[in-house]
C-alpha cells in the first residue's frame, strides 16, 4: 500500500516529537492504544492557563506510518488553539489531510482520541 | 458434519470449571470408540465418519482442558466476542515497554534490565489476572448469568494483552 507525499513526510520528519513534564500543571497527557495492531500514542498539550491557548504540544507514537503522521498532524494542529477549538478537530479532517486510505482510518481515530484524552486530563489536574 | 457442541460431545454440562482427571478418561475412552481401526471393517461412509469425530474429539480436548481456550469457547457461545478496547491501565506499561525496546534496539544494552523487569511484572500480572479468572469461573457455574460472563470477557481481554507484551518482551530478550 502506498502512503500518501503528507504522510511520507510526517514520518520522515515528525513534527513535535518529545514529551512535557507530566507533573506541570499546564500539561495534560493523553495515552491511548489500540491493542488490534499494538500501537501506543501519547500525546501532550501545554496550556497558557489565562488565555486557554495551547502553547505547545509533543507526540510520541509507536505504531505505523500512518498513526505516526496522525499524531504528528494533531500536534500541529493543536498549538494556537483555544482548549475548545482543538475539541473540534475531528478524526475526518486528519483523514482527508493526509488521505489515509479506509484501512488506515482506525489511525485517525486514535489520534482523536489522544486530543481529547490529553484535554480530559488537562481539565482534571485544574479542577483539583 | 456440523461441529456438535464440545461440552455434549463429552456428555458434560457447560461449565468453566472443569474435573480434567474426568475430561482425560471420557477423552480416551471416546478415542478407543472412535478409532479409525475399530472401523476397519465398516462401510466407507462409515469409516469417514469415524474420521471426522475424531478430528472433533481432539478439537473438543484441545480446547476444553485449556481454562483459557474454555472460557473463550463458551463466551463465543454466547455471544461476546473478543473487544477491541486496550485495557487503559495498562497503556503506561505498554508505552514504556516500547520505548525500552527501541532503547534496545538502538544499541543500548543497558536497557535490559529494564526490560527483564518488565517481563517480572507482566508474569506477575498474568498470575493475579488467572487467579481472578478461577474465582470468576466459580461464580459463574454456581449461576449462570450474563454479567458473570461480561466480566470474564474483561479479565481474557486483559489477559490477551498482558500475554502478548511478554512474548514481545521475551522474543527481544532471548531473540
Amino acid at each position: 500500500m502506498a502512503y500518501s507525499e503528507k504522510v511520507l513526510d510526517h514520518f520522515a520528519n515528525p513534527r513535535n516529537v518529545g514529551s512535557l513534564d507530566r507533573g506541570d500543571q499546564r500539561v495534560g497527557t493523553g495515552m491511548v492504544g489500540a491493542p488490534e495492531c499494538g500501537d501506543v500514542m501519547k500525546l501532550q498539550i501545554q496550556v497558557n492557563e489565562e488565555t486557554g491557548v495551547i502553547e505547545d504540544a509533543k507526540f510520541k507514537t509507536f505504531g505505523c506510518g500512518s498513526a505516526i503522521a496522525s499524531s504528528s498532524l494533531a500536534t500541529e494542529w493543536v498549538k494556537g488553539k483555544t482548549v475548545d477549538e482543538a475539541l473540534e478537530i475531528r478524526n475526518v479532517d486528519i483523514v482527508n489531510e493526509l488521505s489515509l486510505p479506509p484501512v488506515k482510518i482506525h489511525c485517525s481515530v486514535l489520534a482523536e482520541d489522544a486530543i481529547k484524552a490529553a484535554i480530559e486530563d488537562y481539565r482534571k489536574k485544574r479542577s483539583h | 458434519m456440523d461441529a456438535p457442541d464440545y461440552f455434549q460431545f463429552f456428555g458434560l454440562e457447560a461449565r468453566l470449571s472443569i474435573d480434567l482427571p474426568d475430561l482425560e478418561n471420557r477423552f480416551y475412552r471416546l478415542s478407543r470408540q472412535l478409532h479409525p481401526d475399530r472401523h476397519a471393517q465398516a462401510a466407507p461412509s462409515e469409516r469417514e465418519r469415524s474420521l471426522e469425530a475424531s478430528a472433533i474429539l481432539n478439537d473438543a480436548y484441545r480446547t476444553l482442558r485449556d481454562p483459557v481456550a474454555r472460557a473463550e469457547y463458551l463466551l463465543k457461545q454466547q455471544g461476546f466476542e473478543q473487544s477491541k478496547q486496550a485495557p487503559a491501565e495498562l497503556l503506561d506499561e505498554v508505552f514504556d515497554l516500547n520505548l525500552a525496546l527501541e532503547e534496545l534496539r538502538g544499541g543500548d544494552v543497558s536497557v535490559r534490565s529494564r526490560l527483564e523487569a518488565a517481563r517480572e511484572r507482566f508474569l506477575a500480572l498474568l498470575q493475579e489476572t488467572d487467579a481472578g479468572l478461577e474465582g470468576l469461573f466459580g461464580a459463574y457455574d454456581r449461576s449462570p448469568a450474563p454479567a458473570a460472563l461480561g466480566e470474564i470477557r474483561a479479565a481474557l481481554n486483559r489477559r490477551k494483552y498482558i500475554s502478548n507484551l511478554v512474548q514481545q518482551v521475551e522474543s527481544e530478550l532471548n531473540p
